[in-house]
Parts: structure tokens; sequence; C-alpha cells
């Protein structure tokens, strides 16, 4: 894989478009998204329904390829990569929390933090003390042999959260993460993230319809009908740096 | 991997154990099948071993292995002296053989009664024994020694030495060729043999044995029922076999235990590869559920593979876990069809072993069974075969789940 630059951006697009293509009707999803996230940023993105918000995340994610431009995660540019390169990449360098959670149902929570570190092949003892070190992180230590279904929503999401960090992701990618859980819950778990971007300097990048959670982070992007409509730095009384 | 497939196959505990059943049931199938034709086999090669391979039985053409002839060839002394007079042969001995129902306190026992030198009997069965009493001696007319379910029937009272024994023996023709009838006739017992089955058509242990003097004074007829010919070693019993049926042409039937071993093992084997395939089908049947059963669980698990891949898992691995799944189900499926095919091999070989063919030459009757063999052979392949079946009935499946578009199974409902 190649070594990333210590001071290029968490995430760069350049002039990334995407088309999705129907029979032979093309739809523009994404029209051409140049942005640049730094390390240790937590950033929103935000946009009215069908703006290409998650078309972006998917490109971002490594799960999606765009139609032109370049996607650059940690200075990786990802336009070569084969799908096993990808994958690697994801579980390296990415981290992901979604609105249903998407935890494995039948599998405890410290068994859906090592997830990700028994495909890079870690031994069992040295995946275990990890997650579970990531569950007490979360503040969930009482819970590692608890089944999703036992846990209550937002402990479910802070099970993601544990999964999506125990990699050391630089970039930690989350699809309408509060979409499903009530305002405390959704407060809760917004609070978790930013204790995840102070406490590990991880970069965030949110998508979230939620005004509220997005003057909780640094930067908000907004999207409109595939383009970046405007970007506006939060300006908090506490310690987040304005431009 | 193999502990996450374990945790996917529980998840689903009624769809697996179905699935797994059909391997099980499969498998157990041909391993019954197949240790039991094997047993079969060993049965027949032993008791046809018992008589000992360098021994030829001549018989008039009729019976079990009628060559179809319709010719009334009777074999008499001048056949003995003639046969006695070939290269090779060490003895010869003419016997007598009749059906005979023992009469024991009122019950009546099916056997056989047979007038033959008794000299010849440890020649003719390997390892027979006399358990009580001795031999009658030379001329004797009176006395038998008697097969030990004579003595010991499953109901009647036991016979002991120098006891009255009556019978009555049929089959016995008159010198124009007519059945005689039951013939009432009763001998004293001194010698009772030791248990020991069955041996090249004739069941010892439901045998009378008289002398050849008091057979030929029973049946008042010059003509026997067939001759034992002693070959001295068993590289020369195809020649010798070969000069007696070029003399005798079709009048007469010339057995060999070799020959009849040779064409019985052909007819069982091609019982085994008939019964096998009868598994196997009931083997691809269960491997055609397990294809169906994997791909089911993989449209399920849409979404999970969608995460998986979101986290870093290659294709490979993602397939990997899936055909993981697959030969969990085939390992499961081999040993647990290994122990329902073992339990069930014996429960075929005691049927085998109460038909009338195989009863005969199978080793069984008089209460003994087939017992079924497992070879290192079967037993991998039973342990080994299933596993693959069930691997390749994985790829497909787990090909599909690996290919899966991670944005699209994100989204899968």
């Amino acid at each position: 894989m190649p070594v990333a630059t210590r001071s290029a951006p968490a995430v760069q697009t350049v002039d990334v478009t995407k088309v999705y293509r129907v029979g032979h009707t093309g739809y523009p999803a994404l029209r051409g998204i140049n942005i640049k996230i730094e390390r240790g940023e937590f950033v929103a993105i935000m946009g009215p329904s069908g703006s290409g918000k998650s078309t972006l995340l998917n490109l971002v994610g490594a799960l999606d390829r765009p139609t032109s431009g370049r996607v650059i995660i940690d200075g990786v540019d990802l336009k070569k990569m084969d799908e096993d390169k990808l994958s690697l990449l994801r579980n390296r360098k990415l981290g992901f929390v979604y609105q249903s959670f998407n935890l494995i149902q039948r599998l405890t929570s410290v068994e859906n933090v090592e997830m990700p570190l028994i495909s890079r092949g870690i031994p069992e003892r040295i995946r275990k003390a990890r997650s579970l070190k990531m569950l007490s992180a979360v503040g969930l230590h009482g819970k590692s042999n608890k089944r999703p279904a036992e846990l209550s929503g937002g402990e479910q999401q802070r099970v993601a959260i544990a999964r999506a960090l125990v990699t050391e992701p630089a970039l930690i990618i989350a699809d309408e993460p509060t979409g499903n859980l009530d305002s405390k819950t959704t407060s809760e778990v917004v609070d978790q993230f930013t204790q995840v971007n102070k406490g590990f300097g991880t970069t965030i990048l949110i998508v979230t319809h939620n005004s509220e959670i997005a003057t909780r982070t640094q930067r908000v992007i907004s999207l409109k009908d595939g383009l970046v409509e405007k970007e506006e730095y939060i300006k908090r009384l506490d310690s987040y740096s304005t431009p | 991997m193999f502990k996450l497939a374990y945790k996917a196959l529980i998840d689903r505990k009624i769809r697996s154990v179905l699935t797994i059943l059909g391997i099980t049931v499969g498998s157990a199938i041909i391993l019954a099948l197949i240790a039991s034709s094997a047993g079969l086999n060993a049965g027949i090669a032993a008791n046809i071993q018992k008589a000992g391979a360098n021994i030829l039985t001549i018989r008039n053409s009729g019976g079990f292995f009628s060559s179809g002839s319709t010719n009334t060839y009777q074999l008499s002394q001048q056949d003995v002296t003639y046969l006695k007079s070939l290269p090779n042969v060490v003895a010869v001995y003419p016997y007598y053989s009749y059906g005979a129902s023992i009469n024991n306190g009122g019950e009546s026992i099916q056997g056989t009664v047979v007038g033959i030198d008794m000299v010849a009997l440890p020649q003719l069965y390997q390892g027979l024994t006399v358990a009580e009493g001795s031999i009658p001696l030379l001329g004797d007319t009176t006395a038998a020694i008697i097969g030990y379910l004579i003595a010991n029937p499953v109901s009647g009272n036991t016979i002991g030495l120098h006891q009255m024994v009556s019978m009555s023996v049929s089959g016995i023709k008159a010198s124009n060729g007519a059945s005689k009838g039951a013939v009432s006739y009763a001998v004293l017992t001194s010698g009772i043999l030791a248990q020991y089955g069955t041996a090249l058509f004739a069941n010892i242990d439901d045998t009378v044995y008289i002398s050849f003097q008091a057979a030929s004074i029973l049946s008042k007829s010059p003509y026997f029922t067939g001759i034992y010919v002693i070959v001295d070693n068993t590289n020369d019993v195809a020649s010798v076999q070969s000069t007696i049926t070029t003399y005798y042409s079709n009048n007469v039937r010339v057995i060999s235990p070799g020959q009849i071993l040779s064409s019985l093992q052909s007819i069982t084997a091609s019982l085994t590869v008939f019964l096998g395939s009868i598994g196997a089908v009931s083997l691809f049947v269960a491997t055609v559920g397990i294809v169906n059963t994997m791909y089911v669980s993989v449209m399920e698990r849409t979404r999970e593979i969608g995460v998986l891949k979101a986290i870093g898992y290659r294709p490979k691995q993602i397939m990997g876990m899936f055909l993981a799944e697959a030969a969990l189900t085939g390992v499961i499926g081999a040993f647990t069809g290994l122990a329902l095919g073992y339990a069930l091999s014996f429960l075929m070989g005691g049927m085998l072993a109460g038909s009338t063919f195989t009863g005969r030459f199978g080793g069984g009757g008089g209460g003994a069974t087939i017992v079924p063999v497992f070879s290192t052979e079967l037993i991998v392949f039973s342990l080994t075969f299933p596993v693959l079946l069930a691997t390749v009935a994985g790829l497909y499946p787990a090909w599909r789940a690996s290919r899966m578009n991670p944005v699209v199974a994100l989204k899968y409902e």
C-alpha cells in the first residue's frame, strides 16, 4: 500500500463526478466535487435528499468508484487500486458507522468489535484485548457478552463506533448515525464522536440532516444537486478553531 | 473462520439440522451398504476357504449349479477309481447326502444326514473339531457324530453322547429312480462336533454324519450324491478340474472353491456398486439441499456481507467464510453419518445373514450373522467425501457472496 505523507489531508476529492446509468439514461449524482478534510477535523455533510451525500460517502469510503476525478484518502489515490487493495484500505484506514448500526445479530458486542481484526489475521488473545479496551472507551465495559438484541439503540451504536475505532483508522465515516435514536441518545452518541475526535485525533466525516449535530462539528459542507453549495466553519465558544 | 461458521450454523438451528441430516443419511447409507457388502464378501470368502481351496466337489448335473443338462449320469465306485488314478489327487471321498428331520422329544429339527468316511471331515473342513466323544471306528454302521445345533437345539432337549437319535430321512431313491418317501433311521451318538457354521453349501452344525457304509446300506444304492476330490496343492486344482471336466463333458458338475468364490464375489461386487449408487444418489440430493440452504443464507445475509466488505473483508475472505460454513456442514454430517452408518451396517448385516442366499454362502444361518467390514479406505472416504461434496455445493453461493457490490448490499432490506 502506498505510504501517505505526514501533511496530506485525511480526505481529498479532485473534480469527482459520479453518474449512475439506468438503461441508456445517466443520472449525475455528483457533478464535480472538490473537498479537502484535514487530519483531525470533525466535519458534517448536509444537504437535501438527492444532493449526493451518500454517493460522496460511498466514494470517500472506497466502497464505490467515481466516474471521473480522484479520491485521495490519507494521501493515497484510490484510482488505480484493485478490489483487494481497496478492502485493505477500508480495513486499515477507515471506520464506518451506520444509521441502522449494522451489527451482526448472532455475535456478542466484543465479537462484533473484533470482526475487522479477524480479517487482518490478528491472534485471538490480542483481538479480544483490543476489542474489550475499545468497548470500555465507549462506556460499554460490562456489555461485552451481550448480543445486539440485548442492547439499547444508543448502546448498539456505541458498539458500532467501537468496531469502527478498533482498527485505529485515520477516518471514521458516519452515515446518519443518530437517525434511529431519540434526542437524548443522539446527544450521547454525538458526545462519543466528539470524544473520539478529541481523544484519538481521529478525523470524522458525518452525514446528517440534523442541524443541531452539525453545529457540534467544526465544519459543515453543504451539497446541493451534486455540487458543493457552501462550506462554513462553526464558530464556537470552546477550543474548536475558526478559519 | 470455522468458529464464525459454527455460529452461523447455530443461528439457524433447524435449517442447519435439516441440511446436515441430508448429508448424514446419504453418508450413512453409503457406509452401511458398502460395509455390509464387504462383510458379506468376507463372509463368503471365509466360508468357502473353510472348505479348503484344494478341494473339488463332483456332483451330478443339477441343483444349484445346474448347467441345464438333463442327463441322468450317476456317480459310482468306478468314478472313484478313475478319480483316484488322476495325478495330483491325494484322496477321493464319495458321499451320500439326504435331508433329515431329527426327532427330539416331540420336536423336529431339520438337518442333513451325510454318509462319508469320517476321516475325510478334518481334511474337508478346516478347523473342524470334535467337542465331545470321538469319530466312530471304521466300519461302525450304527454310530454317528452330530453337529452342534443337533446336539444343542434352540428348542428341544440336549442330545448327549451314546444317545439314540431317530430321524426321518428323505430324498432316498429306489432303483427305478422313484422317491422312497421318508425313511425312518436311528443312530447312536459317538461324538458331538464343536460349533462350526457353514462351509461350501453345508451347514455343519445341523448335519448328522454317519459312516459311508451305513449310508450305503440306508440308501441301498451304489450311486453317490457326490464325490470330494482332494488335490495335493492349490496350484494343481485348475488342471485337475480341467481334466475331470474334459473327461465327463457335461455329465457331472465339477465345483472348485476358487471358482465359487470368484463367481460370488463378482455378484457381491455388482451388488455393492448398485447399492452404493443408491447411497450416492441420496448424498447428491443432500448436496443439492446444501446449495439451496447456502444460497438462501447468502441472500438473507446480503446486508451483513455489505458490512463485512465495508470493514475491510476481501472477496476471498468472504468466499472463505461461506465455504467454511458449507464445509462444516459436511464435517458434521460426515461424523454423524459415520456413527449412523456404523449402527445401520450391523442391522443390514443381520438382514443379509437372514436371507437364503447369503445365509447359505455368507456365513449366515445357524444363528451366525454377517459382520460388516470397515476398511481404512472406507472410513476415510466416509469422512472426506461428504465434506468435499458440501464444500463444492457451497462454491457458487460463496462466490455470489464475494462478488456482491457493497453499496447495493448495504442498502438491502
